[in-house]
């Protein structure tokens, strides 16, 4: 039996390998996943190990150090007398306070230096030069010195000998003489793409400790027990061996690959997801193809088990060889990717390559699908009647009636896990509930599309009618629902992905839109872009654009986000040189009390002042992040609104912010004055403005929305990788159903259709099929888009937009599909010997 | 070897046609040198064995099949040597179809299928023409119906139909009884009858069954390849008859060939 079927494989040849494709396709996705992520740890593990060598145990302070996010507060850091503890420990042979942090430098342009990856200033000593090494130059000496990283010498344009720019939250900018050039070990440029710079001990501590004779991290060398330096210096700081340390910092690195690693994951499962219904479709016209061949096993004795067998044992083998290639070709694909990454995103770290164990998954997976979508059509192939040998095959069109039934059922569920895991009732489960909720449904409507494939086919076929071999090609689509829908599903389920997603990036973009138009009456906006730090502006700044004579009002936020406690709870604090003019441009309006605050006053929006419990003329407890702590008295209550709300405290105490500067202004043109000459005004103010640019509203919004279409353009990747297994399906069904209308095609030949009318014919039967399915897609997607904008509302995502120009294109290339997948069938129906064709039994 | 007396105008004729398949010791000779010629307003009937070669006599007259030496003529145009492109246009145009197995398009109404050549042509059908037929063949209320709600005797009847909706120069019938039961194989042939005498069309028919033989006007008779016999006014008893002493036929035929 095993024969039989080998050998009924080799003469099937063409088939398999492109069902073996789709296989391939996901299984490599998935591995790919699997071994970027591996790849990736591995290699930052080691790079990370490197700079922990020789270091024999680290201390940090215990407190959370996420609180330390933003800026320095001191809680975190360790006082100089703790380094001199741990110095006097037995066995510790060395020990240095490592400061570090972020800085801002500018660079030759006049702009920051290195827009989205941070600038980490430090402390250069002597541990410093283990694991950097100097390429030109030398160390720091004094504290207008500084050593800077390779890669910042290619980000900044500057190098030795050059005078640089730097500062800090919490320091004036200062000037320093670029003394010397570092790259790290392996003659890498940057561990991620940062860019670094080394200061003196005292000047790295003025930068980034607000003048604190204080250190972040020691590291230590000998062989002390962490035990005892623990013990030497008591509860509040933590200690750590080299190693544990290194894990620890991994970590967070390998997080990149991790995300990528998922990314591809989902791409991955996406196609495997996809890959099902091929596999079941050129299974069914396998099945369909030898059911005389069958019919005479089963004639001649053998049992409908073997049937199966014989069946599943095809797609067994098919399953084996296209992961197998898949596993292969995706360990390539993850080292690839692990290249790109590491270029692009690692400063070129070394990749070592690491196939994880778990990568055989890839092949569990692509076996496992593969003989669990071949068990429908095998089980089928075994219920051909003995009789059918000896009689033409006739494949009647079974009833939808089940089918649909069973669709709407699945449906439902689906949809009522998507509903569930968007409102918040599965609590920690809900995005896991709304993707398996989305997986569900879309089983469903998959059930559901050979119903839908009758009227849906009518219409589109209807504009495809106007030629007589067009009708018929449409006539053809509608014949077998079952096939069409399931051939068109592959196609469904990549468009309605990405239709979902953009729908649900073009509502955000209408969303962003309309909130600057209803919610800011300025014209002119002074902001940076959301990089690694928040950008800020000199207070001078901002007078000096309020003094510009076409300008009529300023709005101005200042911004303390970390570290600072009203009551007790942690929260952000906003202030404004004028509340009241602000209040005007962010739409906001006071409920009770005036906005005009005295220096002890404090206005919030009434949520949150319900939230807290507090009223108008109540005193609460105010902490900023530099520890001061003030009774502030409530003096306003402001109507909830999108841009104000939160705790206002008054211009007085800006002084306590850890930045006090103002991080954007929003200006007011004055009447008939021309915005974009006053935007060049503002312009030549921010020219000492590293951080900042001004913008008019279209281009802000622009601004706020471009991290979306970078997001859009990678989830296209996807659509163009189901487009390929989508072609494949419907090249099989269109080849399945030439062979079943062999005699059909050679009637219409001998009674006068020409070549090209046959192609045609068989060319609208793809295009329909394919625009069904993007048709389809596009419904499913938007209502994907919908649901999770409904579910957002309240969030803020208020307005749906569709997107129009993405929609179009998905047509566009659904027909492109289409004409491209009926190439090789067409040429078949084309070729077919019109003799043969009628003779044929 | 005889042929039907010359009185009417030829519409189909064979020159001399030779056609062999395969190459070797596997080569079969279907045709050696046949020369017959069909009148026009006649009902020719070629009868012969299985494997006599009068399927493929007929798949080289209509044009389906191409002969290996030897000329076919549809009226005047020469059928061989012709492009694919312009043997489908004649057999778009000059020649009508009826099969064993119907071969209807299930997707289309009975209706629809009659009009289908013109249809693939682009025409419009001659409606008053199509009306007689359709009347003739009793199909007026089976029009809206698919071929899968026609019993086997009404497909026959639509595909005949279809055969003689552009008015070809001729119709070719391959068995076209062969599925069918005795009485709707009987209203078929006498639909061809009735076309042959009512409407001056000319029908080759290809057949095995005697009595089928006995509605034409002619009978062709084919053995191992060449033609043994020409039959006018035949009847049913006069086909049997002839056909009880084939071999000695063949016989003669050889010993003429050779």
């Amino acid at each position: 039996m095993l024969r039989a079927t080998l050998k009924g494989m080799a003469s099937r040849k063409a088939r398999l390998v492109l069902t073996s494709l789709a296989v391939v396709l996901g299984t490599m996705f998935v591995a790919a996943a699997m071994v970027l992520t591996a790849t990736m740890e591995k290699s930052v593990s080691g790079v990370i190990a490197d700079a922990f060598t020789g270091v024999d145990a680290v201390v940090t302070s215990a407190e959370d150090p996420a609180a330390a996010q933003g800026n320095t507060p001191s809680a975190t850091l360790i006082p100089a007398d703790v380094l001199d503890t741990v110095r006097g420990v037995d066995g510790v042979d060395t020990a240095d306070g490592d400061v570090s942090g972020q800085v801002n430098a500018i660079g030759d342009d006049g702009k920051l230096v290195g827009a989205f990856a941070p600038t980490i200033g430090f402390n250069w000593n002597d541990q410093s030069t283990g694991y950097n090494e100097i390429r030109d130059g030398r160390g720091p000496q004094a504290d207008d010195e500084v050593i800077v990283s390779a890669q910042f010498v290619t980000d900044a344009g500057l190098s030795i000998g050059d005078t640089v720019t730097a500062y800090s939250y919490s320091a004036d900018r200062a000037d320093y003489e670029i003394v010397g050039v570092f790259g790290l070990s392996g003659d890498r440029d940057s561990l991620a793409g940062e860019t670094q710079m080394g200061f003196t001990t005292a000047e790295a501590q003025r930068l980034l400790t607000q003048g604190e004779n204080a250190y972040m991290t020691i590291y230590v060398t000998g062989d002390a027990a962490t035990g005892d330096i623990a013990d030497a210096i008591g509860a509040d700081y933590r200690v750590q061996t080299g190693e544990e340390a290194s894990e620890e910092a991994a970590e967070g690195f390998a997080a990149v690959a991790d995300i990528m690693g998922y990314i591809f994951l989902g791409f991955g499962l996406v196609a495997v997801f996809v890959s099902v219904f091929l596999i079941i479709n050129t299974f069914t016209i396998i099945v369909a193809q030898r059911q005389r061949e069958l019919a005479l096993l089963r004639a001649i004795g053998a049992a409908r088990g073997q049937v199966v067998g014989s069946v599943l044992a095809e797609a067994a083998v098919i399953g084996v060889i296209a992961s197998i290639a898949g596993l292969g070709l995706g360990v390539l694909l993850g080292w690839g990717l692990s290249q790109l990454v590491s270029s692009s995103a690692m400063g070129g770290l070394p990749v070592e390559l690491e196939v994880p164990p778990t990568s055989l998954w890839a092949l569990a997976v692509g076996i496992g699908v593969t003989v669990l979508s071949a068990i429908i059509p095998a089980v089928r192939a075994s219920g051909v009647p003995p009789v059918a040998a000896m009689r033409e095959a006739v494949n009647p069109p079974k009833p939808l009636r089940g089918i649909t039934i069973a669709g709407l059922a699945v449906t439902a569920v689906g949809g009522v896990l998507v509903a569930l895991g968007l409102t918040d009732n599965l609590g920690d489960l809900g995005l896991t509930g709304f993707l398996t909720g989305v997986g569900i449904a879309f089983v469903g409507i998959t059930l559901l599309t050979p119903i839908l494939s009758r009227p849906l086919v009518a219409l589109l076929g209807a504009v495809m009618s106007w030629s007589f071999s067009g009708r018929l090609g449409k006539l053809n689509a509608g014949r077998n629902p079952r096939r069409t829908a399931i051939t068109a599903s592959a196609l469904m389920i990549a468009v309605a992905l990405v239709t979902g997603i953009a729908t649900i990036v073009s509502s955000f973009k209408e969303t962003t839109a309309e909130l600057a138009d209803q919610n800011l009456d300025s014209d002119l906006i002074v902001m940076g872009q959301q990089g690694a730090n928040i950008p800020t502006f000199a207070p001078e700044t901002l007078a000096e654009i309020k003094a510009l004579p076409d300008v009529s009002a300023v709005g101005d936020m200042y911004g303390e986000f970390f570290g600072a406690e009203v009551d007790g709870r942690q929260t952000a604090l906003l202030a404004s040189e004028d509340l009241p003019t602000s209040l005007g441009i962010f739409s906001g309006t006071v409920a009770e009390g005036s906005a005009d605050l005295p220096d002890d006053g404090l206005a919030v929006n009434e949520s949150a002042a319900a939230d807290y419990g507090v009223e108008l003329g109540d005193t609460v407890p105010v902490t900023f992040a530099d520890g001061t702590e003030v009774p502030l008295r409530v003096s306003a209550i402001l109507d909830d609104a999108l841009l104000t709300d939160g705790w206002w405290v008054a211009p007085a105490q800006i002084e306590h912010f850890t930045v006090p500067k103002p991080m954007q202004a929003y200006i007011q043109v004055a009447d008939g004055a021309d915005v974009d000459a006053v935007q060049d005004q503002v312009d030549d103010i921010l020219a000492d403005e590293p951080e900042v640019s001004v913008t008019n509203n279209a281009d802000f919004v622009e601004q706020q929305t471009s991290q979306l279409d970078i997001l859009l353009n990678s989830v296209q990747i996807l659509l163009a990788l189901a487009i390929i297994i989508a072609i494949i399906g419907v090249v099989n069904t269109l080849v399945l159903s030439v062979l079943e209308r062999t005699r059909e095609l050679g009637l219409l030949r001998a009674i006068g259709m020409t070549r090209g009318q046959a192609r045609r014919m068989i060319t609208v039967e793809s295009v329909i099929i394919c625009l069904f399915g993007a048709v389809l897609g596009i419904a499913v997607g938007i209502g994907l888009g919908w649901t999770v904008q409904q579910a957002l509302e309240e969030e803020g995502l208020t307005s749906f937009a569709l997107p129009w120009d993405l929609i179009v294109t998905y047509l566009v290339a659904a027909v492109a599909v289409g004409l491209l997948a009926a190439i090789a069938p067409a040429a078949r129906a084309a070729k077919l010997n019109v003799l043969n064709a009628i003779a044929y039994e | 070897m005889s042929t039907a007396s010359p009185v009417k105008t030829t519409a189909v004729s064979a020159e001399g046609v030779w056609k062999a398949y395969g190459t070797g010791e596997a080569q079969v000779v279907a045709l050696r040198d046949v020369s017959v010629q069909f009148a026009s307003g006649a009902f020719t009937a070629i009868m012969g064995p299985s494997g006599s070669g009068k399927s493929t006599l007929m798949h080289c007259l209509a044009g389906l099949d191409t002969t290996d030496r030897g000329t076919v003529h549809i009226g005047d145009t020469p059928v061989t040597g012709l492009s694919d492109k312009a043997l489908t246009k004649l057999r778009r145009d000059k020649i009508g179809f009826i099969f064993q197995q119907f071969n209807l398009l299930p997707t289309l109404t009975a209706e629809e299928n009659i009009t289908l050549p013109a249809a693939i042509a682009g025409a419009k059908a001659d409606p008053d023409w199509i009306k007689k037929i359709i009347h003739t063949l009793d199909l007026t209320d089976r029009l809206s119906h698919k071929p899968t709600e026609l019993s086997g005797g009404q497909q026959q009847r639509v595909a005949c139909a279809r055969a003689l909706a552009s008015r070809p120069e001729v119709v070719f019938a391959d068995e076209p009884t062969g599925n069918l039961d005795t009485r709707s194989g009987a209203e078929v042939l006498r639909f061809l009858r009735t076309s042959v005498d009512e409407f001056g069309q000319t029908i080759v028919m290809v057949t095995h069954d005697p009595s089928a033989a006995a509605y034409a006007d002619r009978v062709v008779f084919l053995a191992d390849g060449q033609i043994v016999e020409d039959m006018t006014e035949p009847t049913a008893d006069k086909v049997i008859d002839k056909m009880k002493h084939f071999e000695e036929l063949v016989a003669a035929a050889q010993e003429a060939a050779a």
